[in-house]
């Protein structure tokens, strides 16, 4: 019925654990190749899937508007809401007018990510759930962060023409409608306390 | 071992060797030619779609305002995201390619004669269902033209007499193209038609194993040479070496035929050339050349004839006494099919 001119296949052993053409050396090497190919092929598909199921870092920063540099007072402290609904604690500390003049620290906690609170007091971020204790660059000085030598990540900020913004990490843009300040506090001590903010807007 | 095969055998009484034999089905010897391996060709992708479709639905978003930009995150900035999206659209390609040379290779070696009409229809089913995801993953990207092509496509189904309108709004989930049609699709290309068709493609490979495969024969090859092989090793190192044959040219192909970003769906804007995916064409051809309902109906009528073919193809053989009509009639159409296609892909309008 069909006319086929195509090639067969290479003939099949009788006994597929028997060499075929009585050559041990091409038994061995084609199937060795098999089962390279399989392991090779498929294991760097699996390892693809799984690097492709992590989190992207592309390390790209995108520079988001925070404020006019002007309008934050030597010791206050601004309460800024990246993308993706992290807080960040952003205090001027300087009157020279450069982005060094600031300091922006996340107020999640490194340790098991509760969110940190300013004790003007103490002159320490303080985070309720494991008594963990920050100094005001941001490093741990107590507590499980302080045992581990970790810091509240710190934020990359820039002034241009007299406009300070915040340098996020591309990752962190996926919900772009939360994003902006929240809130600047008095010029009372570098930090915010985030419970404060809800009660004064509670009051409000 | 046997004492690991004794402790699996008492708690999973199955036996090894009983499976073995069952599965072992003796395969005919023109299945050593490369040609008539074809069948697991759209089995191993339809793999290959699953796999890489699962991974894709972990950043996918179906929604209008995150569809797009969620793609658009899986192609640049993902670990491999170009690649394993890549991957799918080529699958997806080659799928619907080997589903057809299947069915072509099937349907001119009247393979699919008294006793497997049956699995014709089985298997046409399959193709339908193979399309029918083609058209909803195509859908979910949000861009202008898979955006038109599914409300195109849609407004196709409404011309549909009686149950056109119906059809319409089970598909977009209203009267037009809303903020819930996206979801439709997703779930529809996600897990609906992958379901129903790994279902009629068990009863498809069932009825494979049950009538086994037609055995054809060739010129100048002796019978008595031209015995039957076992599935397992020989036709399986053959599908084997078919998959990862498969996977390096899929990988060829997402690296030198990247996919890309076109511009975002814009519901007020049409763009000025619309075309659906190649494998559409002759449809689209179709509808240009006929009156909407005219050519629902004549298309219907077409798939229909496809469907039934083994019995009318009976019909016709006992009528006029020729067994090779099939293969005329078989040719013309195949010509017409890539005719209307060639013609869509080679004109703008």
């Amino acid at each position: 019925m069909a006319h086929d001119h195509a090639a067969p296949l290479a003939p099949a052993a009788d006994d597929p654990a028997a060499p075929p053409g009585g050559s041990r050396a091409l038994w061995f090497t084609s199937r060795l190749a098999m089962v390279a190919g399989l392991l090779g092929g498929y294991g760097l598909f699996a390892w693809v899937s799984g690097r492709f199921m992590l989190p992207a870092h592309t390390g790209q920063l995108h520079q988001l508007f925070v404020t006019r540099v002007s309008d934050v007072a030597v010791g206050a402290t601004l309460l800024y809401r990246t993308p993706d609904g992290r807080t960040v604690n952003v205090t001027r500390r300087a009157q020279t007018g450069a982005a060094t003049d600031f300091i922006a620290l996340s107020s999640t906690c490194p340790h098991l990510g509760c969110q940190v609170r300013w004790e003007a007091q103490n002159e320490r971020y303080f985070c309720p759930c494991h008594n963990g204790t920050f100094n005001t660059e941001g490093t741990a000085t107590g507590g499980p962060p302080g045992d581990a030598g970790q810091a509240l990540p710190r934020y990359g900020l820039t002034v241009d023409k007299g406009l300070l913004y915040i340098l996020v990490p591309a990752e962190q843009l996926s919900l772009g409608d939360v994003a902006g300040l929240v809130e600047v506090t008095t010029p009372v001590g570098p930090g915010h306390d985030p419970c404060l903010t809800r009660l004064k807007g509670r009051d409000a | 071992m046997s004492d690991v095969r004794g402790w699996i055998g008492e708690r999973v009484p199955v036996s090894i060797d009983a499976v073995a034999a069952m599965s072992n089905e003796p395969v005919p010897h023109h299945l050593k030619r490369w040609w008539f391996a074809l069948g697991g060709t759209p089995a191993y992708l339809f793999v290959v779609q699953i796999v890489t479709g699962v991974l894709l639905a972990f950043y996918y978003q179906p929604a209008p305002q995150t569809a797009y930009e969620s793609v658009r995150y899986i192609t640049e900035e993902a670990a491999f995201g170009w690649y394993l999206r890549g991957l799918h659209k080529w699958g997806a390609t080659l799928m619907i390619a080997a589903v057809v040379l299947h069915q072509m290779r099937v349907f001119f070696t009247g393979a699919y004669r008294k006793p497997r009409e049956l699995n014709w229809m089985i298997g046409m089913t399959l193709l339908v269902c193979t399309l029918m995801l083609g058209f909803t993953g195509y859908s979910l990207v949000f861009e202008q033209l898979s955006y038109w092509g599914a409300t195109v496509g849609a407004n196709i189904s409404d011309t549909v007499p009686v149950v056109g309108p119906l059809m319409k709004q089970v598909l977009l989930g209203g009267d037009t193209y809303n903020d819930r049609t996206l979801s439709r699709f997703f779930i529809l290309h996600g897990a609906v038609l992958p379901v129903l068709l790994i279902l009629v493609l068990m009863m498809h490979i069932g009825l494979v194993r049950l009538l086994g495969v037609t055995e054809l024969e060739f010129e100048g090859e002796d019978p008595k040479t031209a015995k039957p092989f076992n599935f397992f090793p020989e036709h399986f190192y053959t599908e084997l070496i078919i998959g990862l044959t498969l996977m390096i040219l899929l990988s060829a192909l997402a690296v030198l035929v990247p996919v890309e970003m076109g511009p975002r769906a814009d519901p007020q804007v049409t763009p000025e050339v619309i075309k659906p995916e190649w494998f559409f064409y002759v449809a689209f051809r179709w509808l240009k050349l006929f009156s909407g309902t005219t050519a629902m109906l004549t298309q219907g009528f077409i798939v229909f004839v496809m469907f039934g073919w083994p019995f009318i193809d009976a019909w016709l053989v006992r009528r006029f006494k020729y067994a090779e009509i099939s293969v005329w009639i078989g040719v013309a159409g195949a010509s017409a099919i890539m005719g209307l296609t060639m013609w869509e892909a080679l004109v703008a309008h």
